[in-house]
């Protein structure tokens, strides 16, 4: 895929270093821009009502940096091609309060700043080969639920995922995990 | 055919290995590949589940593939669990 200087994608395992949303700030930022909008995810300490000491992110490198990269293009052909877009995100174990992942994105205006975060940081969460493991208080581990990437097949090999999401994604997956018990 | 297989999320669980080698003769599609991998899992894999492959997505390093696709003349391939980033 085509890199471009207004594009930056990173995958950091947690053993070589942390995020850093500064960076991501420094990267989108353009004299030329008055909106930046950065999106940071965080471990939390809880995951639906139970207690969480960490969680371990397993990630497909190469096909998440392709998505990524694919992802953040679109939202600088839909916002606008002065735009700058950034990614960056965590894998291995992470602790509470970690940083898992960064987004950031400036542009001349903060409707489309706003706009293209979002944008970017769904296609991260939904679309991304990337696979949570929660770790409990009480030493229980758990592969989060997801969404399935059945159906995000391209038309042809030239393209990492569809362009348009598949239907229901999210109850294809829930579906899914009930016939799994 | 020799496929090389990545192992991601829940398909982790079944091998110490992130990585597994499998001789599955016949197979010219990544549809063929999924029905032979889901019969030698089910026949390797004790826990293994078929709805686990069926919310699956087949892919190489760069691309998602459909059931049609021809198989990477190198044979490599990763299986891919539901997603869960951010």
């Amino acid at each position: 895929m085509e890199t471009s200087p207004r594009v930056a994608c990173h995958v950091v395992d947690i053993a070589d270093g942390r995020l850093d949303p500064a960076a991501a700030i420094e990267f989108v930022s353009d004299d030329a821009f008055g909106g930046i909008d950065v999106f940071i995810g965080r471990v939390r300490a809880s995951s639906h009502g139970r207690e969480c000491v960490a969680v371990h992110y397993d990630m497909f490198d190469p096909l998440a940096l392709t998505v990524f990269q694919r992802t953040v293009a679109q939202a600088l052909a839909k916002y606008g091609p002065k735009a700058k877009g950034y990614v960056a995100h965590a894998k291995g174990k992470l602790a509470v309060g970690d940083l898992a992942v960064v987004v950031a994105f400036g542009t001349p205006h903060r409707d489309e700043a706003f706009r293209g975060c979002r944008d970017i940081i769904e296609a991260v969460k939904h679309e991304a080969p990337i696979w949570k493991r929660e770790h409990f208080v009480d030493g229980v581990t758990e592969w989060s639920e997801g969404c399935s990437l059945c159906g995000k097949e391209p038309e042809s090999g030239d393209s990492p995922v569809a362009d348009e999401a598949a239907p229901s994604p999210a109850q294809t997956m829930h579906a899914a995990f009930r016939a799994l018990g | 055919m020799m496929i090389t297989l990545q192992l991601f999320g829940r398909f982790r669980e079944f091998s110490p290995s992130p990585e597994i080698a499998l001789d599955l003769p016949g197979i010219a599609t990544v549809g063929d590949f999924r029905a032979a991998f889901d019969d030698w899992a089910q026949s390797n894999w004790p826990g293994y589940r078929p709805a686990l492959l069926q919310s699956a997505a087949i892919a190489t390093d760069s691309s998602l593939l459909r059931a049609n696709s021809p198989l990477p003349a190198d044979g490599r391939l990763a299986v891919l669990p539901p997603v869960s980033g951010g």
